[in-house]
């Protein structure tokens, strides 16, 4: 009789065991404390402008976006490779892969969601201002901890698919750069992009995470305060005109900058210029509205699926590794 | 100007090349084909690897060039067909280094004549084409044949050990048919320790992993009346195989290394109460009982080496293979840990070993099975037999000696190994193939 082994489930929770038990013993902790690190650096940069006005809520939510990613890449770009041998060996004494990878996708859901929180509590903690309006769950601090919760956890498992992939931590810590560079340039809310480089930003975790982020700060009705800060940095006394303006026409240009600063220092004048440059810069990518968040979040789940399976794919094929 | 330079010095490369072909016992014509001639380079000098690559990203090279021919040349999708020309042209120099460094090596000379290769290697190809002064050493010249030839026996134990038939191991690297290993026929009784001997490079490994079905061969592997490859599913839980590192995860603890091993390979059908007896059990068995909460980071190499085997041991496999487990002991720690392998063939068990320092403990073997690579570099059988009797057969006094014996003499050995592998299909001819 064909006598039954442990199958895939009870192999997860094996592993799942064994993680934890990593988690204490291997100082696998460590990601935790460095998370809170990062949180309060960035929040010490961000904290006067994110969710306050459009340029300071797209710088503040990519450098969030970058937190996650960074923390979900440290957190499983080694964790395959470094032991892969031991892993090629306990294939061979019948451990499925899948079962491996699940166990890794229940633990790293436990690292991302505490990395989630200690970074919501470093913001609040630090004063930096957060989403205060619910599209979603009917809790702004949920929606937001969702997609930050995503962006760490799809980041992690694309470390983790690089991790399977590779043979030794070397070429993982190779690899990490080139794709935390790929995350930031093409996050398509930062840099201006065109064309086919537009399109590319589709495939990066950052792009969905930026517009999610702004979303849900409400960024197409925040103010806009670019063209003030251009006119308040302007010195007209050493402005030099194009030589194709006439004297008199400089002059006159000279005459209304000044003219617009001087309506400008009433708060409310001031106040109502920035809305309306804030409305004439909208952003259908960063829409407030319970689709789009949703959107952006199945996105992001997409690719946590999506890595999750080359994982297993890339892994099964283990036996190959040379000697 | 510089276009015609360019096919004059290619076709100097090509005639150069041609000589170098015939010179290595390869079609010379084979040279005129562009791209294939720089992977049979490769091949000749024993590169194969990266005269594909070569080949590769050459193919790559000129596609991109073909390419960039309908492309404005102002456009970013030309600049972008430029930039990753450069990409792979840099490991395309690379490739050729290592390719004409394997080039003068075959030719026995030193590796500066590489340089030259780089800059002028039209001159040079004609250089080594032609000269008679530049001829390569005897080992990488011709395709070699193995006159020992055993093939289609079959050999049948008493039912209850462990049978092995194998006609060929094969892989195919870079498009080239490869046999690892040839015509290994044997039987092992239960209850023995066998030492599998063999240099570097002679198939141990390759041979004990066709043997467990871990790697498939044309072969027929049998434990008992159970065919390993028709049955792997269920066999592979009854072959323990110790690899050679001790690849345990240092951070866990000696205990849940064991129980998650046995979590693996036991059956479900046992109780959790048995599965915890059975962990406790192997660890006294290996003295590991008072070491049971300790972390693996924390074992010495001794230690570490039981517990690896341990490991193995929990499912109680009728077949135990052990890739060397003495490596980085002791004498008396080596001595002591196949002391414990002895008991455990005692048990009725077969156990399989691989160690380079077999001298130390030879005597709690049953039987020798020495791999010997032929003429053809395939791993062969050379002997498989009782330990007192392979002495005389190899007329040596020591398993070292007789490993002395079967190595390459590149390898600092004697080189006799054909002459082994001829004697020993003799032998097993002889006795009409009675092992």
């Amino acid at each position: 009789m064909n006598k039954m082994h442990s199958g895939r489930i009870a192999q997860t929770f094996i592993y799942v065991g064994k993680l934890f038990r990593m988690f204490i013993f291997r100082n696998d902790w460590k990601v935790l404390p460095m998370a809170a690190i990062i949180a309060a650096l960035v929040s010490y940069v961000i904290s006067g402008t994110v969710f306050k006005t459009m340029e300071g809520t797209l710088q503040g939510t990519f450098a969030l976006s970058c937190i996650c990613i960074w923390n979900g890449f440290f957190n499983s770009i080694q964790v395959i490779c470094r032991e892969r041998p031991i892993i090629k060996r306990e294939h061979r004494s019948g451990l499925h892969m899948s079962s491996y990878i699940a166990a890794h996708m229940i633990y790293q859901v436990f690292l991302c969601l505490c990395q989630t929180i200690i970074v919501i509590a470093v913001l609040k903690v630090t004063d930096v201002a957060v989403p205060t309006v619910s599209y979603v769950t009917g809790s702004a601090t949920i929606d937001f901890g969702i997609t930050l919760f995503l962006s760490t956890y799809a980041a992690d498992m694309l470390a983790l698919f690089v991790s399977a992939l590779v043979r030794n931590t070397t070429m993982a810590m190779t690899i990490m750069p080139f794709l935390m560079i790929f995350q930031l340039i093409f996050s398509g809310g930062f840099f201006s992009l065109q064309g086919e480089a537009l399109a590319l930003t589709n495939f990066t975790i950052s792009k969905w995470s930026l517009s999610a982020l702004c979303a849900e700060g409400e960024y197409n009705s925040l103010p806009n305060g670019v063209v003030l800060s251009a006119l308040n940095s302007m010195n007209t006394e050493n402005v030099s005109m194009p030589e194709n303006i006439e004297t008199d026409d400089a002059e006159q240009y000279m005459f209304m900058i000044d003219n617009m600063r001087e309506m400008m220092k009433d708060e409310e004048t001031r106040n109502s210029f920035m809305l309306k440059c804030g409305e004439m810069s909208r952003n259908d990518q960063f829409e407030s509205s319970a689709e789009n968040i949703i959107d952006c979040w199945i996105s992001i789940s997409l690719y946590v699926i999506l890595f999750s399976v080359l994982s297993v794919i890339s892994l099964e094929f283990i036996d190959r590794d040379k000697r | 100007m510089i276009e015609i330079l360019t096919i004059i010095t290619s076709l100097f490369s090509m005639i150069g090349m041609w000589k170098v072909f015939k010179k290595f016992g390869k079609k010379g014509w084979l040279s005129l084909i562009p791209l294939v001639n720089g992977y049979k380079l490769g091949e000749c000098v024993r590169r194969e690897r990266d005269g594909f690559f070569m080949l590769l990203f050459t193919v790559i090279i000129r596609g991109l060039t073909v390419i960039s021919a309908f492309v404005d040349i102002e456009s970013i999708q030309y600049d972008i067909l430029l930039i990753t020309q450069f990409i792979f042209t840099i490991p395309m120099w690379v490739l050729s280094v290592r390719i004409y460094i394997g080039l003068v090596e075959a030719f026995g000379r030193k590796k500066r004549w590489a340089i030259l290769f780089f800059f002028f290697d039209w001159f040079m190809l004609m250089l080594f084409g032609f000269s008679k002064k530049f001829m390569p050493l005897d080992d990488y010249v011709g395709d070699k044949h193995s006159d020992a030839e055993l093939s289609n026996i079959s050999l049948l134990g008493d039912g209850s050990g462990l049978s092995v038939n194998l006609n060929k191991r094969t892989t195919v690297n870079f498009f080239k048919k490869l046999t690892l290993l040839r015509d290994i026929h044997l039987t092992i009784p239960t209850g023995h320790m066998v030492l599998l001997l063999g240099g570097s490079g002679a198939g141990k490994t390759t041979f004990l992993n066709a043997v467990t079905g871990y790697e498939k061969a044309d072969a027929e592997i049998k434990i008992g009346k159970l065919d390993v490859y028709k049955e792997y599913s269920r066999m592979k839980y009854d072959i323990g195989f110790v690899p050679q590192g001790d690849l345990m995860r240092d951070n866990d603890t000696v205990y849940r290394t064991i129980a998650d091993a046995a979590s693996l390979r036991l059956t479900t059908d046992m109780k959790p109460a048995e599965k915890r007896k059975r962990v406790e059990e192997v660890l006294d068995i290996f003295g590991l009982l008072p070491l049971k909460s300790s972390l693996v980071s924390k074992l010495s190499g001794g230690q570490r080496k039981r517990l690896s085997i341990a490991m193995e041991y929990i499912s109680f496999p009728t077949l135990f293979i052990l890739d060397e487990p003495d490596s980085g002991l002791d004498g008396v720690v080596a001595r002591n840990l196949f002391e414990k392998l002895r008991e455990i063939a005692d048990t009725g068990k077969i156990v399989i070993v691989i160690t380079h320092t077999p001298d130390r403990v030879i005597d709690l073997f049953d039987d020798v099975i020495v791999l010997a690579k032929d003429a053809e570099r395939t791993g062969r059988l050379a002997y498989y037999g009782p330990v007192d009797e392979v002495y005389d057969f190899f007329g040596k006094e020591s398993m070292e000696n007789i490993l002395l014996a079967i190595n390459q003499k590149d390898e600092g050995g004697e080189g006799r190994a054909e002459e082994f592998v001829s004697k020993y299909v003799s032998r097993l001819k002889a006795a009409g193939g009675e092992a």
